[in-house]
């Protein structure tokens, strides 16, 4: 809500400043008030448009606010619509002024046009005064039974707006049960359409009692009301088939063909003109087809084409939007837009975010087939006029060269970049040159060949001196003048900003001495000297540390600085997969174009009204679902515990590992419970889980040498978690929980090397959960790859946990997805499943 | 859903504001979009969706007006942006073209309009046929009609039935003296023609728009002689779907007067019809720059309005350039504009000059983009042909005309 201040703030200086104008105003609308005047109405006219303008600017006209009112009435709608505007601007900063309102507003609810009567109620609904709602029951009620469609189309509307001032009012009156009836009823595919809009809204805000609301919301979603809507789809204004489609999109279809009927009778919206129903039909049908992975694929190639001529279409905003979906899809699966990759070219005029998506998509889809007439492309952009797309397109260069093979063409490329003498061209490509070293060592001979052309003097950016130096360490032998360009560098030490490129100079000086010992040695001195006396923390301990180590023995120097390096397979990718599937399933929503899941750039209570599984339960409940995002501060913590259950698990492994496995598989299990585990207690301090927690709690204990005893645990423990061993849960219940429930935790784990071996079906391990009480309800796949779909109903009660689980076993990683009935169990859950599946092959 | 719409002008100043639901949105996030929008320069630069401290926000830009929507819950944003996409063409198709001026002229209307579009953040109705019965658009025979019989007010007194129709996009029973029907075909030719003079890509995106003006509820039905070129196609909610999907044929019931029947793209295509061949070398601090256009392959009808653009890099001072044919005119951004117009009989157009570079550069490192318009009358470069047009009842006197248009979109020669 705004200080009046503020609004008033952003009037140009050349407006009027108000006060003298509105006090004649005031007069003039009090003259022509009672006039019955032949000229009166445009008088009138005139004074209104006066008013509305000075509002519209910013300036306070509800001083007017009694004069407007008896100047309403009259039969001239435009004065009316006015009137109206005006009246719901300001009254619900003057309540009591609002009730002089009600008694006009009533009266022309019963006008005999229908526009009045429907323009009356809705700014009847919009006066959002608190202790007038009285007053809109009466209104609302005959509006609702109006023989008029339009009048019926904004008391529709009205219900939702009443419910927001008064929901209590609103269920008491039975509007709900009557929005029901006409939205099943009514012959008017708008009336319809905002019946279902306003019943979403209220059935999923907080403030309707729970049991009721999921009753209400699953019969939106059962069978017969959405093949209701879907048959009529045709009949529905653009903007109602986007919410049809909406609701389509969270249906769970009972079958196969039930899923092929609706994707047949939904086809030809792909060729709507209106780009938000052609994104969400295609929404409908990606979310439709998941578990069917071949069909899913088909999907992929059919709305290929609809998706490319939008983005080819329309203004720049709309192909923004609809590329951002574009790049999510691409992203998920570049070998189906590989033959595509011409659209993804820049055009000159487009902006440089739009650009940037299709770098990113460039580097995605490249191929063997392609990358030739790709990379051409992107080398073109480098002597692009936009100098941080150029930047980007070289470094997409980079990218293809790194994910590609056969990389000789790349190669060439690159290092003609290094010949542009553009500095920041250069500067970019001896980043990459650096890491294609790292990762193809075989091209060395190549790239210091030219590398050993460009002057260090030229190179000024940090990230790209650091690559230079490294390079002129590592590949000193083969550099003529490595040891005195890297001398040079170090007479300037005092003028390198950059702690990083003095503690690259370092390292590589120590690695050029090891090859070149006589040459180097008089700039090592100089080196070490300099950093011992820089103020920079790092280099100071990385040139004393150098210095000890030299001292000490120079060949065990040579081993620590400079051993011999295996070529990097994988860089490490910067978007979990998990985040990704994340942004999938909020497929033509906002975290599209963000790039970002839903919880990571929005509060709780402003998830949108249609995120139906986000609203239920209450407060705590809330707090803990929300876990699943991670803020900063409690990586740390979570990096401890991390070390925390390592240890156990080496502790409990210990005497049935015999020594067969090697060192790095504990170095796995160090990830093994890496994921967001903010209660990592639960499973500890929970006695009751069978057979485990007794001796893992005394095994940290031991380690920490607290010697405190177990039942001492810091955190207050919540009540243990016991699992029905007999649940049951038939498919199709399943199939509607997952698609209903949000997930409440996802976690990727390490599988013990014992769990990977026994793993040679999935029945293994279906026997194996199934002695702790967690049942599959479906599984497949085949080595390396199973997917576990399992569910398990605590002891007491029948809420149930849903986890879906994707193995591989030879990466030996292990994907959950947990959802959950009751998610402030989640947590307590997951600890046992993952208790239960870390023993999985031991015993 | 929608929370407000407001329109600021080409200075950042609120012209309007329109609130949609309980949680009033302040006019302070306005201020905020502003600052944001300077702090990335160019406006038009401007992502169409960002993430305000409080608010999402949507905008679109069109003839220097920022139609900014604003939401604090999930919608897809695609929705939004097409629905701001839509506000703005009423409103021009309303006004007669968009400016602050006509705006604050007629913020009546305008407020009239967003109410009938939208209501408590829903879109409701955004076809211009029935906006137009509700709400009577401010043109001068209205003006005229209303001081003639003395009735002021704006708006018909009965709703428009078709709310409630079963053919939403047509008002019921329009009467005309002469019944016409013209279809268009508008092109727009895409194409980059990369370093080497390669085609790299040459699409066209195309519309077929019909200006219909017929009496009654007229069925229509449209075939081409080969609709097997068109690749994508998508089309105005009136189309039927069957007679498309088994004989390609459009069948349908128009609006009245003017829409875009149906969009397509047709991909792949061998040949542009001009040439731009441009030649830069560099020497010690200067370049020379010459350009050649010329027609590739005659298609029997004029190239009009030729122009080719381009912005010469930051790196140079100063550019000489001239041409036998046109005029070449360099703006204060160094923006370069040759406008040849048609190309004569008897020579081939040439641009020539020099550009000086910056002092210490030897060659030029960053090469000028060249971008050309053209339009060509009577011609659907895609070779897409109509075959017919039938109406199913002909009426006494009923005319129908075709017209064919290809023009330049994003036609880029690289150097």
């Amino acid at each position: 809500m705004a200080p009046p201040a503020q609004s008033q703030r952003s009037s140009s200086p050349s407006q009027p400043s108000g006060k003298g104008e509105v006090s004649d105003l005031k007069s003039q609308l009090r003259q022509l008030a009672g006039s019955r005047a032949p000229g009166a109405d445009d008088s009138k006219r005139e004074l209104f448009k006066k008013v509305i303008s000075y509002m519209t600017i910013g300036i306070d006209v509800s001083s007017v606010f009694g004069e407007m009112v008896m100047c309403s009435a009259t039969s001239d709608i435009v004065l009316k619509k006015m009137c109206y505007l005006y009246v719901g601007n300001y009254a619900k900063g003057n309540p009591d002024l609002a009730l002089l309102t009600i008694n006009f507003l009533q009266r022309d609810c019963k006008d005999e046009d229908p526009m009045i009567r429907g323009l009356a109620l809705r700014s009847l609904c919009s006066l959002r005064v608190a202790n007038l709602v009285e007053y809109l029951v009466g209104p609302l009620g005959s509006g609702l039974k109006d023989s008029n469609s339009y009048v019926r189309t904004v008391a529709v509307i009205g219900v939702l707006k009443l419910y927001h001032i008064s929901a209590s009012t609103c269920v008491d009156a039975d509007f709900p049960a009557t929005l029901k009836h006409l939205m099943l009823n009514d012959s008017d595919t708008q009336v319809v359409a905002n019946c279902l809009s306003a019943l979403q809204e209220i059935w999923s805000s907080g403030t309707t009692t729970s049991e009721e609301a999921s009753r209400e919301r699953e019969t939106l979603l059962s069978k017969p009301v959405v093949y209701y809507f879907l048959n009529r789809i045709k009949e529905f204004s653009e903007w109602a088939q986007c919410i049809v489609l909406e609701l389509a999109a969270k249906y769970v279809p009972s079958d196969n063909s039930e899923i092929f009927d609706i994707m047949n009778l939904l086809e030809d919206r792909l060729q709507h003109a209106n780009g938000a129903v052609v994104l969400a039909t295609i929404k409908v049908f990606l979310h439709l087809t998941l578990s069917m992975t071949d069909v899913h694929q088909q999907v992929y190639e059919r709305i290929k084409a609809p998706l490319l001529t939008l983005v080819s279409s329309g203004s720049p905003e709309q192909s923004y939007a609809v590329l951002s979906h574009l790049h999510l899809l691409v992203m998920r699966a570049p070998f189906i837009f590989s033959s595509d990759y011409k659209h993804f070219y820049c055009q000159y005029n487009e902006p440089s975010y739009v650009k940037k998506l299709k770098l990113e998509m460039l580097t995605a889809v490249a191929n063997e087939s392609n990358t030739y007439e790709i990379v051409t492309e992107l080398c073109e952009y480098a002597a692009n006029v936009d100098i941080p797309i150029a930047r980007e397109s070289i470094r997409a260069v980079g990218k293809i060269a790194l994910q590609q093979y056969d990389v000789n063409a790349i190669v060439d490329r690159l290092l003609q970049f290094l010949e542009m003498e553009k500095d920041y061209v250069t500067a970019e490509a001896l980043v990459l040159v650096k890491d294609l070293l790292r990762k193809y060592p075989q091209w060395s001979h190549d790239c210091i060949a030219v590398v050993g052309n460009i002057s260090s003097k030229n190179v000024q950016e940090p990230k790209a001196k650091a690559a230079l130096i490294w390079m002129l360490g590592e590949y000193s032998q083969d550099m003529q003048d490595a040891p005195y360009i890297l001398e040079s560098l170090i007479e300037n030490w005092d003028d390198e900003h950059s702690a990083e490129v003095r503690l690259h100079l370092l390292t590589a000086v120590m690695k050029c001495f090891f090859k070149r010992p006589p040459e180097t040695q008089r700039a090592l001195g100089a080196a070490l000297a300099a950093g011992l006396a820089d103020f920079h923390q790092d280099v100071h301990d990385r040139a004393l540390f150098y210095y000890r180590l030299l001292q000490y023995n120079v060949t065990v120097a040579e081993r620590v600085v400079n051993p011999p390096k295996q070529a990097v397979s994988v860089f490490a990718d910067t978007q979990s997969s998990e985040i990704k599937d994340r942004i999938f399933d909020e497929f033509n929503s906002l975290s599209v174009v963000y790039q970002k899941p839903s919880y990571m750039f929005t509060d709780k209570e402003h998830r949108g009204p249609f995120e139906f599984s986000d609203e239920l339960g209450n407060l705590s409940i809330g707090a803990e679902s929300s876990d699943t995002v991670v803020p900063g501060h409690r990586v740390e913590a979570n990096d401890k515990d991390l070390l925390l259950s390592t240890a156990e698990k080496e502790e409990t492994r210990g005497p049935i590992n015999n020594g067969v496995y090697s060192a790095p598989s504990y170095d796995s299990s160090l990830v093994s419970l890496s994921a967001s585990q903010s209660q990592p207690d639960v499973a500890i301090s929970s006695p009751t889980i069978p057979g485990h927690a007794p001796q893992s709690s005394l095994a940290i204990d031991d380690l920490l040498g607290l010697g405190v005893p177990a039942a001492a645990a810091p955190v207050p423990s919540p009540p243990p978690l016991k699992l029905n061993s007999k649940a049951v849960l038939d498919p199709s219940t399943f199939q509607q929980k997952w698609r209903q429930l949000p997930i409440s935790l996802s976690q990727e784990y390490t599988v013990s090397p014992q769990g990977v071996g026994a793993l040679t079906t999935p029945q293994a391990l279906l026997r194996h959960m199934q002695t702790h009480s967690i049942h599959c309800i479906a599984s497949g796949g085949q080595s390396p790859n199973f997917k576990f779909f399992f569910f398990a109903q605590k002891a007491e009660e029948s809420s149930s946990f849903l986890i879906e689980c994707i193995i591989n076993t030879s990466s030996a990683k292990a994907q959950t997805k947990i959802k959950a009935d009751d998610q402030s169990a989640s947590q307590a859950f997951s600890s046992l499943f993952q208790t239960a599946l870390s023993k999985f092959g031991v015993l | 859903m929608l929370q407000c719409i407001f329109l600021l002008s080409d200075s950042g100043e609120v012209m309007l504001e329109k609130q949609f639901s309980g949680h009033r949105v302040d006019r302070s996030i306005c201020a905020w979009f502003w600052e944001h929008a300077i702090s990335q320069g160019d406006s038009s630069k401007l992502q169409p969706v960002i993430a305000s401290p409080t608010h999402y926000l949507f905008q679109i830009l069109r003839e220097g007006i920022t139609f900014l929507a604003c939401t604090q819950v999930e919608m897809p944003p695609l929705m939004a942006v097409e629905f701001l996409c839509r506000v703005a063409d009423v409103l021009s198709d309303y006004l007669g073209g968009l400016n602050e001026d006509l705006i604050k002229d007629n913020f009546i209307i305008v407020y009239e309009l967003l109410d009938e579009m939208i209501d408590n953040g829903f879109p409701l109705t955004t076809e211009p046929n029935i906006l137009r019965e509700m709400i009577a658009p401010p043109n001068i025979v209205s003006k005229v009609l209303s001081v003639v019989t003395g009735n002021s007010s704006n708006v018909s007194d009965t709703l428009p039935s078709a709310t409630a129709s079963c053919v939403p996009w047509r008002t019921t029973d329009p009467k005309y003296a002469n019944n016409e029907v013209y279809v268009d075909l508008v092109e727009e030719m895409d194409a980059i023609i990369n370093r080497d003079g390669v085609l790299v890509k040459c699409e066209i995106y195309g519309e077929v728009q019909v200006n219909s003006h017929l009496s009654g509820l007229p069925d229509l039905t449209l075939s081409f002689k080969n609709p097997s070129i068109l690749g994508d196609v998508r089309f105005h909610p009136c189309v039927r779907f069957r007679p498309w999907e088994s004989h390609q044929i459009l069948s349908f019931v128009p609006p009245d007067g003017q829409f875009k029947l149906m969009s397509y793209r047709v991909r792949k295509l061998k040949s542009t019809p001009l040439y731009v061949k441009p030649q830069l070398t560099s020497d010690a601090g200067t370049c020379r720059i010459s350009l050649l256009v010329g027609i590739r392959n005659d298609l029997g009808k004029t190239i009009d309005s030729i122009t080719v653009q381009f912005q010469l890099p930051p790196c140079i001072l100063s550019a000489d350039l001239s041409s036998n044919h046109g005029t070449v005119n360099i703006l204060s951004n160094k923006m370069c504009c040759w406008s040849i117009g048609r190309i004569p009989k008897d020579k081939t157009p040439s641009m020539s000059g020099t550009l000086v570079l910056e002092s210490g550069l030897e060659r030029l490192q960053v090469f000028p983009t060249f971008q050309v318009g053209f339009r060509i009358m009577a011609v659907a470069l895609s070779g897409l042909q109509i075959d017919k047009l039938d109406l199913k009842t002909i009426p006494a006197r009923f005319y129908k005309g075709f017209r064919a248009l290809t023009s330049a979109g994003e036609f880029e020669i690289r150097s």
